[in-house]
């Protein structure tokens, strides 16, 4: 009937929850990652792709006993691929209650230029 | 086999559930209907809770202990913009845990870190073990 946190095995992967969001400046990506510290989480880019992974840490103790275990400890892991619109020199992100929020902001685009046409 | 008379002894429910289990062997996703996720255990002097409630601040979320019902409700809102995609839960939460053992009240804590509510419910003096010591005669 009881189960102990040390009996739990390797932790598992999963894919945070994610909210894509666009607004006037940019695109927003919205990611539940609870139980993560700042320093533990790893956000890349590279080349065109997006990745986040962290290890949880709630803090489960393993001289309880346990009666309901709906969540574990687990690692999160997530890729996305960014599009041409994202200015990635300007990507930012912050961890705020557990959600990982990250700033995509649009590229700015460059006015077409004319080319006056000169008659000889 | 040891029966767990625990705190949380809940057999007849957890019977319920696994004939139910039975009936409908391709169970429809879940996910989502029981928020927010809780993990409940105890050790002999205090009962512990946590549950995964990322994004909420204090304000958004309640915690009242009624007789020996711990109830935990609260709001999570959405964000303005145009959502493209959204898995993220919003809207109006409640989970009820029954507390089987006299709580001291006065003792309660409950902390908030990174989306991660943690509420420990000290056990009364009264049920936590007490070592007796015998006297040899």
């Amino acid at each position: 009937m009881q189960q102990r946190p040390n009996r739990i095995g390797k932790r598992p992967k999963v894919a945070p929850p994610a909210d894509f969001v666009e607004r006037e400046d940019g695109f927003y990506l919205y990611l539940d990652m609870p139980g993560v510290e700042k320093e533990k989480l790893l956000l890349d880019i590279e080349s065109e792709k997006l990745t986040v992974s962290a290890k949880s840490d709630f803090g489960l103790k393993s001289g309880e006993r346990v009666h309901s275990m709906e969540f574990g400890e687990v690692e999160y892991s997530a890729k996305f691929e960014l599009s041409e619109l994202v200015d990635k020199q300007r990507v930012s992100a912050k961890l705020t209650n557990g959600v990982l929020t990250i700033y995509l902001p649009k590229r700015e685009e460059i006015p077409p230029k004319r080319i006056s046409i000169e008659i000889l | 086999m040891v029966i767990n008379y625990g705190s949380f002894y809940d057999f007849p429910h957890l019977f319920d559930k696994m004939m139910n289990d039975l009936h409908d062997p391709q169970p429809t996703i879940r996910r989502g209907a029981t928020f927010p996720p809780l993990y409940i255990s105890e050790d002999d002097t205090a009962v512990y809770v946590r549950a995964l409630i990322p994004g909420a601040e204090m304000d958004d979320v309640e915690l009242i202990l009624e007789d020996n019902t711990l109830v935990l409700r609260g709001e999570l809102h959405p964000v303005q913009g145009k959502y493209h995609q959204q898995i993220r839960p919003t809207g109006s939460f409640q989970r009820l845990i029954k507390v089987n053992v006299p709580i001291h009240k006065d003792g309660i804590t409950a902390t908030m870190k990174n989306g991660l509510l943690f509420v420990q419910l000290p056990k009364a003096t009264a049920v936590q073990p007490q070592t007796i010591h015998i006297e040899p005669r």
